[in-house]
């Protein structure tokens, strides 16, 4: 008898390459207060605020920056037991009071949340906020201001768009006591880097920093002199070097939170290579010193598509920006920056862009509508927060829709140890047919008479159930619905093929189900996107 | 999550050493000594590193000396040593069957069998009843003979080829590095050849045996002067224990019927069985729900039936299809999709090297060589079988390898990628990516799947650079179809 190994040697588990994305969060982590790391002693208790760009020491004021602390409480859903919630985690950051009185914060100190309090510095008085926009895929969000007078004494942040390469910053952060801490930092790198939704790239700035870890430390505001160049959202305690938000984004982010509905960052949907291969170039047939980027792909239903752009084309000029063979524009402050960020940061959604592409040795006018993306779409989305996970339960079988929120039940490690099929499907979703429609599968399996056979079953893909194409959780709830004779047959795309349960049995398991595996319901189909 | 760990470690060395006229098997066994040269999938050209390794076998009937396949593997040169006789004889493998671990060697003369006995195989040794394994484990230099009960009669994975199968038997004697090969004696019979145990650190106590019906086996199939290998359906199946299940298919007997997941091209079952036909029974023995038999007074697995069956044998099977009985005779054959997860012995790497770019076949030894497997590859192999994935690539190429060389040097990304074009034509076989190089043109176009851009090599460019990495990198010889 011979038989295939299907994802079960533990040797393939260990040979497995980098995770597929993310790769930076390894060494760069959110800057938590539980690492501790040797401090560099503050050189003074208290000075005026006149530290110059120039000092080198860590001071402190009694000054009141425009910051308060912002407290949450946050509870995730279980996507393993999409019935439950996890136990709640407390986190603590700093927010930037703005000149309209909101408050700025990173994405991530905010997700999940279930009550947000603000508190100020030197009071300690506190007070409820509420979240008003968030933006998962730029890791910000805007806090909205509690009572006028709560915010009194603070006067607002004014953005500072012009840093570049080279100039000196601040890191502030607040003592327990309520003092301001100033740490000098500087600014390394400009570029564009990954943010923690792993699939999302816009500007960042580096910071080079001796940064301490401090209590109110996982949103940390940079300035430059009175003000704000940004938002640290990861430290790298070994290479002490800060990755920041930057202001173009935090204006940008703050331009669409004004639009209603939320504007977000608008995509073009498409990946480029550079066109360095004299061999390449040749073939392309582009000249020399033209530059331009190579286009690998091009996502269905994106603004790249209906403007017509193809793969093989080079893209050699976007709004009239040249395109160089790496892919980067000049921009007016930073130089040489990836196309990536004049897209998604510089322009907005629904502007109409010019194009010129290189197309069979000649160069090809074309036009695009910017808009975001549209995640409904995709089949496995990047992340949930702030929603429950569907689920559908049949006669004890758990059926879930693929997320990589799911598969980061996993941990970290999650590309390596989660359900390999369900891990591939995510990692190459760009790839599937785009009628592909949402992955539904087999989660778990509640035991009982109706599942006798069936305990082993999990991770499964469904295909089909009576006889109807499954494409989303919502089909198989109206599938299971509409049975055809007494049975439900549910066709997976992989062995052991069939799952055949008893309709009356599996509706009179229900209740049974409910109360022992103490169920709030049978179904959630009104969850996340 | 079940993560199958690779437990089973490859036991080596039976060595004999005893005095003159001993009883048992001490005259029949015989310390097998090898050289032998592990190919380099990594640098396929390489001649490969060489190794000794000393091995045990016992002498059977014809002027033939039995051992595992794993003893003798890929082995350039062989010598046997028998009991009281310091001589090393120079010896030649006959047949091999890497599919069951077993090997028959013969000595270039046959002078060397004067004065050994042939030891005859018994049956399948009862349950808790007493065997005694001899051989050289680690410990000492002369003979060990351990003693113990048989544990557990079942299939088992056998680890030499890695996707392989069958019955094996269980035993609680000690059975350590220094056993393979060795026979398990009850009553004076040989009732199975050692070959593998978990390691110290997983599991006390249990080693495995080769049971007689696989020696037998390998024995008649080798018969006609050539080894044809296990028979196989080429079909998954699964046990049928949900009631709803087993109504809703038309199964009306309790307790029988298994239903077929997946049927496999290239298999003997393709074009017959179907994913969700019932088997009733095989060769008129009725299958359980568990997938398991009446055969020889034991509950066995149905595959036994297939097991014990030849090149051309036909099995007859009872089905349900769509609620109605029908009868079907299939001849069964050896799978090939199987064969790239197999572990593969005594073949050379299959490569074809372009301007530096190294072309491999993905199969489970050039993936073990492997320091860094990306998912994509991983699922390839993974899933070659269980997707179907063989219908459209027989085989998977992969750009292994790029040596360094000015007229690659921008294709440094793409290593690792799985082949997917070269000019224009889609990639089957190793021998399409040779045939595709061969084309007339200004340019090489080498697509990788998943890769937006391709890779582009100047022909012009080539046959200096060719000439170059040869001469940098030692490049003995350019292909290996």
């Amino acid at each position: 008898m011979i038989r295939s190994f299907t994802a079960t040697l533990a040797v393939f588990v260990l040979l497995l390459g980098a995770a597929p994305s993310g790769r930076s969060m390894e060494v760069l982590r959110p800057y938590l207060p539980a690492q501790a790391a040797p401090s560099p002693s503050p050189a003074a208790t208290t000075v005026e605020q006149t530290a110059t760009p120039d000092t080198e020491t860590v001071t402190k004021d009694a000054a009141l920056p425009p910051i308060v602390r912002v407290n949450v409480a946050s509870q995730s859903f279980n996507f393993t037991q999409p019935w439950r919630k996890n136990s709640q985690v407390l986190r603590q950051g700093l927010g930037v009071v703005l000149m309209d009185g909101r408050i700025l914060v990173t994405a991530e100190l905010v997700n999940n949340h279930t009550y947000v309090e603000l508190e100020k510095p030197e009071t300690a008085l506190k007070a409820a906020a509420q979240v008003e926009a968030v933006d998962y895929d730029a890791n910000l969000a805007l806090l909205a201001a509690p009572a006028a007078e709560f915010l009194q004494s603070i006067s607002g942040a004014r953005l500072d768009d012009s840093a570049v390469v080279g100039d000196r910053v601040e890191i502030l952060q607040l003592e327990t006591n309520g003092t301001t801490v100033r740490t000098p930092a500087t600014i390394t790198t400009i570029e564009v880097g990954s943010y923690p939704i792993d699939e999302n790239a816009f500007l960042v700035f580096k910071l080079s920093a001796p940064l301490q870890p401090r209590e109110n430390s996982f949103t940390v505001p940079v300035f430059k002199e009175d003000r704000l160049v940004g938002l640290v959202m990861r430290y790298d305690q070994r290479t002490q070097t800060a990755d920041v938000v930057p202001a173009p984004v935090i204006q940008h982010f703050l331009a669409a939170a004004g639009s209603e509905p939320y504007a977000g960052f608008p995509r073009a949907g498409l990946s480029f290579s550079d066109t360095r291969d004299p061999q390449l170039r040749r073939y392309a047939k582009l000249p020399n010193g033209t530059g331009g980027a190579y286009i690998t792909k091009v996502a269905p239903g994106s603004p790249a598509e209906a403007s017509g752009i193809k793969v093989g084309d080079v893209l050699l000029r976007v709004d009239g920006k040249t395109i160089d063979q790496d892919g980067n524009y000049e921009d007016e402050r930073f130089g040489k920056i990836s196309l990536a960020h004049y897209v998604s940061t510089v322009l907005q959604a629904g502007q109409k862009i010019p194009l010129v592409v290189w197309r069979d040795g000649a160069e090809v006018p074309l036009e695009g509508t910017l808009a975001p993306r549209d995640r409904s779409k995709m089949v496995s989305p990047p992340y949930i927060f702030d929603a429950p996970p569907k689920f559908v339960i049949v006669g004890g079988i758990v059926f879930s829709e693929l997320s990589r929120q799911f598969l980061r039940e996993w941990g970290p490690n999650w590309a390596r140890e989660g359900p390999f099929r369900l891990v591939y499907l995510d990692r190459y979703q760009s790839e599937l047919p785009p009628d592909r429609g949402k992955v539904v599968f087999i989660s778990s399996v509640l035991p009982g008479p109706n599942t006798v056979g069936y305990e082993n079953l999990s991770f499964e893909v469904v295909e089909e159930v009576n006889g109807r194409p499954v494409k989303s959780l919502a089909d198989l709830a109206a599938a299971v619905d509409s049975p055809t004779d007494a049975f439900h047959r549910i066709k997976l795309a992989e062995d052991p093929g069939l799952v055949i349960l008893d309709v009356e049995g599996s509706k009179a398991e229900e209740e049974r189900i409910k109360r022992d595996y103490r169920l709030p319901s049978m179904r959630r189909l009104d969850g996340a996107q | 999550m079940p993560v199958r760990l690779r437990l089973l470690l490859l036991l080596a060395v039976f060595f004999s050493a005893n005095s003159f006229g001993a009883p048992g098997p001490a005259a029949s066994m015989v310390r097998i000594s090898t050289t032998a040269q592990q190919p380099d999938y990594l640098v396929p050209w390489n001649p490969g590193n060489v190794g000794g390794g000393v091995g045990a076998g016992f002498v059977i009937s014809g002027k033939r000396i039995m051992t595992n396949a794993h003893v003798v593997s890929n082995a350039t040169f062989i010598t046997v040593v028998k009991e009281g006789d310091p001589t090393p004889w120079e010896a030649r493998v006959l047949h091999v069957a890497h599919d069951c671990d077993l090997a028959i060697l013969g000595v270039y003369d046959e002078k060397f069998f004067e004065g050994t006995k042939p030891l005859e195989f018994g049956g399948i040794p009862e349950l808790e009843s007493t065997v005694s394994a001899y051989g050289y484990p680690i410990g000492g230099d002369r003979l060990s003979v351990t003693t113990g009960v048989v544990s557990r009669i079942d299939f088992q994975p056998y680890s030499h080829s890695e996707v392989d199968s069958h019955l094996a038997i269980q035993i609680d004697a000690a059975i350590n590095p220094g056993n393979s090969g060795g026979p398990v004696m009850q009553n004076g019979k040989v009732v199975g050849v050692a070959f593998q145990g978990f390691s110290g650190a997983v599991a006390q106590n249990v080693g495995y045996m080769i049971p007689t019906p696989v020696v037998r086996r390998f024995l008649q199939d080798v018969e006609d002067g050539s080894y044809d290998r296990y028979m196989d359906l080429g079909a998954t199946y699964f046990p049928i224990l949900n009631p709803a299940k087993r109504k809703a298919l038309g199964i009306e007997e309790p307790d029988r019927g298994v239903i077929i997941g997946s049927v496999f091209d290239g298999g003997p079952a393709q074009e017959k069985l179907q994913p969700g036909d019932v088997i009733l029974s095989v060769d008129g023995y009725k299958v359980y729900a568990d997938g398991k038999i009446d055969l020889d007074g034991e509950r066995t697995e149905m595959a036994e039936i297939f097991e014990r069956k030849f090149k051309g044998d036909k099995v007859k099977l009872e089905l349900l299809r769509d609620g109605a009985k029908q009868d079907l005779t299939i001849d069964l054959d050896r799978p090939w999709p199987f064969d790239m997860q197999a572990r593969a012995y005594d073949k050379r790497p299959r490569f074809v090297l372009v301007g530096g770019l190294l072309f491999q076949p993905l199969n489970r030894d050039f993936l073990d060589a492997q320091k860094d497997v990306d998912t994509r590859l991983r699922y390839f192999f993974d899933f070659y079988v269980s997707d179907h994935l063989y219908r459209e690539r027989p085989e998977v190429i992969v750009l292994s390898e790029i040596l360094k060389d000015p007229v690659n040097t921008y294709a440094a990304p793409f290593k690792g990628g799985i082949v997917d074009k070269i000019n224009g034509q889609r990639i089957k076989s190793l021998d399409d990516v040779a045939a595709a190089f061969e084309q007339p043109g200004e340019f090489h176009v080498i697509e990788i799947l998943g890769e937006g851009r391709p890779i582009v090599l100047e022909r012009s460019a080539l046959a200096e650079a060719g000439e170059r990495i040869r001469q940098r990198y030692r490049v003995t010889t350019e292909q290996n179809l």
